[in-house]
């Protein structure tokens, strides 16, 4: 074999969406520091419908944050869309974030005194797109959700299931890379989290979603189920 | 776009918590009226007497009147002093290089009648310099000139006031009237002179209310020597306002000359004006004292305010942080917010600035002036506490962890 490997300093991200690679993360409480992830090796590609499960205490939510770029890993390398996002400033990580993630909450997080329309504009007002762009921007994210009909309400003015639709209009909104959902049922009934499963289900395949969830109804409907414990991944269905 | 975007959230927040907001503005609202009446005031007070003197001559007047000494003294010169004489104009005229121009007066009551009007009034015997010196100027006619001087002319000149008085609707110039029962043709009548510090009371009428003839007239009627005339008071108009020190010296030493004894007194206007500029000085710093303390509390009550307000919204603070606002970006909003807050403050206190200067000037029956000014100046104070005092909050806000802001119930 001749032929030379010209791709040798190719960023090994290139198919990936996410490039974990031996990620861990202390938090140093003086003598009895934890240790939240104990080397993380993942990837995730471009349209995945994933979930995260495992107990509480077994790094999810440490793990989600650093994929959010809300945390920084203590060691480790994170690719994510081929950028080493694993070293950055502060000021890097929230123009990351603003650009190529979008986030779902348990509670919802829409800011109380702004409409449905100001919510979901939110994370283009940060972009520092115009007014115009961002209300025609902010409509076709709650038509994606089925909302535009309730642009003009505040958040106290709608159900639970019609909140976190806004939030994922939000979520949507900057057409990121990621979409990062932490128990997006969890203040949902059976039936109205189900509906919000459907939401997600429908998009994946045009997004990358991941979902953090301990219900495994809802694991079972992503199409890849990454389970940590201890701050290990024990079964990642997949782990390339 | 993200400083236009907090500006619509602060009017709002303002326009919703309207009594808290006014109630955490009173600090700036005082401060910032405290110091439009303060600049209303001062400036309006310096306007006014620097106008004052411009329409009555001019701040390059001295004035020059006797002062009784009380002192026993046996120099025969100092015993023989008579006061200010006629001859002290003159001397004046040529001894003191740094004054252009002398105006002697001597006053003095008399009977003066036209057809059947007869009124004791004032009288004044002036020399032409008067007409410069106090800026006043005949209307009708003409006023006294150095022939009236040099001739002792039998003419007089009325004040507007007394014209009216005692011509009423007739033309004066021309008519004989007579003074102590000597007839005196008049050759003019003076312009109406007024300025008003309150817009009621015209502190130029008495210059209206005057009957002036030769100065050397007057002294002949009465039977005084020209130069020994007793002279009531003097005016004396200095060359350079730079120059005004040696001017009033130069008039105190030939009188001291030809006195013998320092039984006048001499002052400049420029002299006067330092001296009520210190005086008002005071009285500025003292309103201008009040003022930065009450920015200071109302500048330390938005800093409480914005430090609670950001503790009740550490997750909305969480969520903006958490889809793509920078520390920067959260810094802007909630220093914008304070400087917004404090500067609406700043526009109340412009209204309540302007019902202490009214109150004050009613008060004092001193002028008051508002001017574009002093508007930009008290909202720059108050711009400027929201900016400093809404510094320690915006960096705290700037500064919170995403993670633990979205943890925050």
């Amino acid at each position: 074999m001749t032929a030379v490997a010209y791709n040798l300093e190719e960023p090994v991200t290139e198919k990936a969406l996410i490039q974990l690679e031996d990620i861990t993360k202390t938090y140093d409480a003086g003598e009895n520091a934890v240790q939240a992830l104990d080397g993380i090796d993942v990837a995730i590609e471009y349209g995945q419908f994933v979930s995260i499960i495992g107990p509480s205490g077994s790094g999810k939510s440490t793990l989600m944050h650093i994929l959010g770029c809300l945390d920084t890993p203590t060691t480790g390398k994170y690719w994510l869309d081929g950028q080493d996002v694993a070293e950055l400033s502060a000021r890097a990580l929230a123009r990351i974030r603003n650009q190529k993630i979008g986030f779902v909450f348990q509670t919802f997080n829409l800011l109380p005194r702004a409409t449905v329309l100001k919510n979901v504009e939110l994370p283009l007002l940060y972009a520092g797109l115009s007014r115009v762009e961002r209300r025609a921007r902010a409509h076709e994210a709650l038509e994606r959700v089925g909302l535009t009909n309730r642009a003009k309400f505040r958040p106290n003015e709608l159900s639970g299931g019609q909140r976190q639709r806004v939030a994922i209009a939000r979520a949507l909104v900057n057409n990121p890379s990621l979409i990062l959902a932490d128990e997006p049922t969890g203040n949902l009934d059976q039936k109205t989290g189900s509906e919000i499963i459907d939401i997600f289900e429908n998009l994946s395949g045009q997004e990358t979603i991941i979902i953090v969830t301990h219900d495994p109804t809802i694991a079972s409907r992503t199409e890849r189920r990454i389970k940590l414990v201890d701050g290990r991944i024990v079964d990642g269905e997949g782990i390339e | 776009m993200i400083l236009f975007e907090s500006i619509i959230d602060g009017i709002r927040d303002i326009k919703d918590h309207l009594g808290r907001t006014m109630l955490q503005l009173v600090g700036i609202i005082l401060g910032a009226g405290s110091i439009v009446a303060t600049f209303s005031l001062s400036v309006a007070g310096k306007a006014a007497s620097m106008e004052y003197y411009r329409v009555s001559g001019g701040i390059q007047k001295i004035w020059i009147w006797d002062r009784p000494t009380g002192k026993v003294t046996l120099d025969a010169k100092a015993l023989a002093s008579r006061g200010l004489t006629y001859g002290d104009a003159l001397a004046i005229q040529n001894g003191a290089k740094e004054v252009d121009l002398v105006s002697p007066v001597s006053q003095e009551s008399m009977t003066i009648r036209y057809r059947n009007v007869e009124k004791p009034r004032s009288v004044m015997g002036v020399a032409p310099a008067y007409s410069p010196m106090n800026d006043v100027h005949a209307a009708r006619g003409r006023f006294i000139t150095d022939n009236d001087l040099v001739t002792g002319a039998r003419v007089v000149v009325f004040g507007s006031d007394r014209a009216q008085e005692f011509f009423s609707t007739d033309d004066p110039i021309g008519k004989i009237v007579s003074i102590n029962g000597t007839g005196y043709e008049v050759v003019g009548v003076m312009e109406e002179k007024y300025f008003s510090f309150d817009h009621k009371r015209n502190v130029m009428r008495w210059m209206n209310r005057q009957i002036y003839m030769p100065i050397t007239t007057f002294f002949t009627r009465k039977g005084e020597p020209l130069a020994g005339g007793k002279v009531s008071f003097m005016h004396a108009r200095m060359r350079d306002i730079k120059k005004h020190e040696e001017a009033v010296d130069q008039i105190r030493k030939v009188l001291l000359r030809e006195h013998g004894v320092k039984d006048y007194d001499v002052m400049s206007r420029v002299a006067n004006l330092r001296r009520n500029e210190q005086n008002n000085r005071m009285y500025d710093m003292t309103f201008m004292i009040c003022g930065i303390i009450s920015l200071l509390v109302g500048g330390i009550v938005v800093m409480n305010i914005q430090l609670a307000s950001f503790n009740e919204r550490v997750r909305e603070v969480g969520t903006r942080k958490a889809v793509g606002a920078s520390p920067a970006q959260i810094f802007s909003q909630f220093l914008s917010e304070s400087i917004l807050v404090s500067v609406f403050g700043g526009f109340i206190g412009l209204f309540v600035g302007k019902l202490f200067t009214d109150g004050i000037a009613a008060l004092t029956r001193d002028p008051a002036i508002i001017t574009a000014d002093t508007v930009v100046k008290a909202l720059i104070f108050a711009a400027g506490t929201g900016l400093i005092f809404g510094m320690y909050p915006a960096i705290r806000a700037s500064r919170l962890n995403p993670i633990e802001a979205l943890r925050t119930e």
